[in-house]
């Protein structure tokens, strides 16, 4: 079965041969990947948020979504050093170590729209430039009779809302000065609208947007406070695109707890949620509450199994989210986020050889 | 309790900077002792928003707006401190572990902290075991609070407990920890001697580690 009618089936709430599956990883774990796959590791890293992937390393797991991705999410990993991308925001790097070498995260510490005023004078980046969409028109060209071709927008309102003006003074404007938090928010839903629509025109089969706002045990921001300022500009961003092409999925990234909203998401037009964070959301209820109007991305826990857990309880938990989350379709599996550089090799294997070879017929 | 002492509980609550400003000065101002000021006005407020939060009535930006009221008041009532009879719940070091740069945890953690009336001694993110053995050798910290947010720093934890042994210090200072993949089975794998699973519970925990 090709990869993009293994995805569609599933999107389709019908149980393809196998569970789809989509992997991404760390920088630093791809590395690792690719020198246990003896793959040449020549190809430029494409996934935004941080990811490493590859469009060699996705092609040669069996992974049967591949991803393009345009926005302020692919300001991640631009340096080892300090920078600052073309939004003016500032980064800086960190060390970690684990068993299995040393990475590196970056993260902000520079946010230009810190001063209320400096939104007066800032000029966001064009998202019209078309160099933008020269990798999406190569992919497009090249793999989308086989695979499920996302593309990428995650980042969407909130999260590069917040990246310009700090994360603090964002949660504190939405109580405080609202109108600003707008005016705000209006500035990356713009940019990653307008790419989002280029790209669903180029044919994209699904459009990835994301904001984070989940925390481990509760919602960041209460659900009251997302209706009003996040709903609206999610519900007319998923129009757009639907009006496009009615065919187009629209898949939506928040870590954490986003239970009390998930109605919303699915009243708003959502196909797709990711990525299931287990120890935030029992998948198997989720399901149960969700499952005949909503399909799941994810699920594979990446704060304990992946990490800690033997290669036994990855492909247990593997089996569990099929038999659940991933019963009678509605499920692209796969870890819950990046697989980080302390995954032992064996772990990862597990998840992907036991998606792999386990067909939906023998559940 | 003095009607300005439930007007100041209500402005922290709302985060209105200004009202806390200028209802702190006027009980100030009205001799109103300052442990009263603090504790009747400004640390109950901010024990009701943590019990809201744990509740799932109150959001961070809720939680962030109160403790900005309260530190205000807190800036107001500081220079009147060293006076009055207040006695600091226990001096805590915070910081966000090496090799991590995430700090909203743990700056709502030593906000909740701060709100309750422990002393706080904030290093920031990407803090390396020497800092924290630092901060309890030379400021007497009696509680060492760290945080991680990714499995990848989780072991600088333990790396930090192990220094802190090391330096010989581990018996006179407290280990409390969090962040979003860290449990309390950890915690009790790696020695820690509190956990807390937010910003909130944190501050039940510190007090916990005071009074063992």
């Amino acid at each position: 079965m090709k990869p993009r009618d293994r995805v569609l089936m599933a999107l389709n709430h019908e149980t393809p041969d196998r569970c789809p599956m989509q992997v991404s990883f760390t920088p630093e774990f791809a590395a690792r990947l690719e020198k246990d796959m003896k793959l040449g590791g020549e190809e430029k890293i494409h996934n935004p948020h941080g990811g490493g992937n590859t469009y060699e390393l996705e092609r040669s797991l069996g992974q049967d979504l591949l991803l393009t991705s345009v926005g302020w999410a692919n300001s991640y990993y631009q340096d080892a050093k300090e920078y600052v991308d073309e939004w003016g925001i500032g980064w800086r790097s960190a060390e970690y170590d684990t068993p299995f070498g040393t990475g590196r995260y970056t993260e902000m510490n520079i946010h230009p729209l810190a001063e209320d005023d400096a939104i007066e004078s800032y000029q966001a980046p064009d998202p019209n430039r078309p160099e933008l969409y020269n990798e999406a028109e190569w992919m497009l060209r090249t793999f989308k009779d086989e695979y499920w071709i996302v593309g990428v927008t995650v980042t969407t309102i909130f999260e590069a809302a917040w990246a310009l003006r700090g994360y603090e003074r964002m949660l504190t404007d939405f109580a405080l000065k609202p109108e600003l938090a707008e005016r705000l928010l209006d500035i990356p839903y713009q940019y990653h609208l307008t790419a989002a629509k280029k790209l669903t025109q180029m044919g994209v089969d699904m459009i990835w947007i994301g904001d984070d706002v989940g925390a481990q045990n509760a919602m960041i921001i209460s659900p009251k406070m997302w209706r009003r300022f996040l709903k609206p500009r999610m519900a007319h961003f998923i129009a757009e695109l639907k009006s496009i092409n009615p065919q187009v999925k629209v898949a939506y990234h928040s870590d954490g707890v986003v239970n009390p909203i998930i109605p919303d998401l699915i009243e708003i037009g959502l196909d797709v949620l990711n990525p299931i964070q287990p120890a935030s959301m029992d998948p198997a209820k989720l399901k149960q509450e969700f499952g005949d109007k909503l399909c799941f991305w994810g699920s594979i826990d990446e704060q304990y199994t992946l990490p800690f857990g033997s290669a036994t309880d990855v492909k247990n938990e593997v089996h569990t989210r099929l038999k659940t989350l991933g019963k009678n379709g509605g499920l692209i599996i796969g870890p819950t986020h990046h697989v980080q550089l302390d995954t032992p090799m064996e772990n990862f294997w597990a998840m992907v050889n036991t998606v792999q070879q386990t067909p939906y017929s023998s559940l | 309790m003095e009607p300005i002492l439930k007007e100041i509980h209500t402005n922290v609550m709302d985060g209105d900077v200004n009202a806390v400003k200028a209802n702190v000065q006027a009980a100030i101002d009205a001799g109103i002792p300052v442990s009263e000021i603090l504790n009747d006005g400004m640390i109950a407020a901010m024990a009701e928003v943590g019990h809201l939060f744990e509740e799932g009535e109150c959001f961070v930006p809720e939680m962030l707006i109160a403790a900005r009221a309260m530190q205000t008041g807190l800036a107001l009532l500081k220079p009147h401190l060293k006076n009055a009879e207040v006695v600091s719940a226990g001096k805590v070091v915070v910081g966000t572990v090496k090799g991590d740069l995430h700090d909203i945890g743990k700056n709502l953690v030593a906000m909740m902290l701060e709100g309750a009336g422990f002393e706080i001694i904030d290093l920031g993110t990407d803090v390396p075991a020497e800092k924290f053995v630092e901060a309890v050798r030379n400021q007497g910290a009696q509680i060492v609070a760290m945080s991680a947010l990714l499995t990848t720093t989780m072991p600088s934890i333990k790396n930090t407990i192990d220094a802190l042994n090391a330096a010989g210090l581990r018996g006179q200072v407290k280990v409390m920890i969090g962040g979003a993949p860290v449990t309390q089975n950890y915690a009790d794998q790696i020695g820690a001697d509190g956990f807390a699973p937010d910003a909130s519970r944190a501050v039940a925990t510190a007090k916990e580690l005071m009074s063992a």
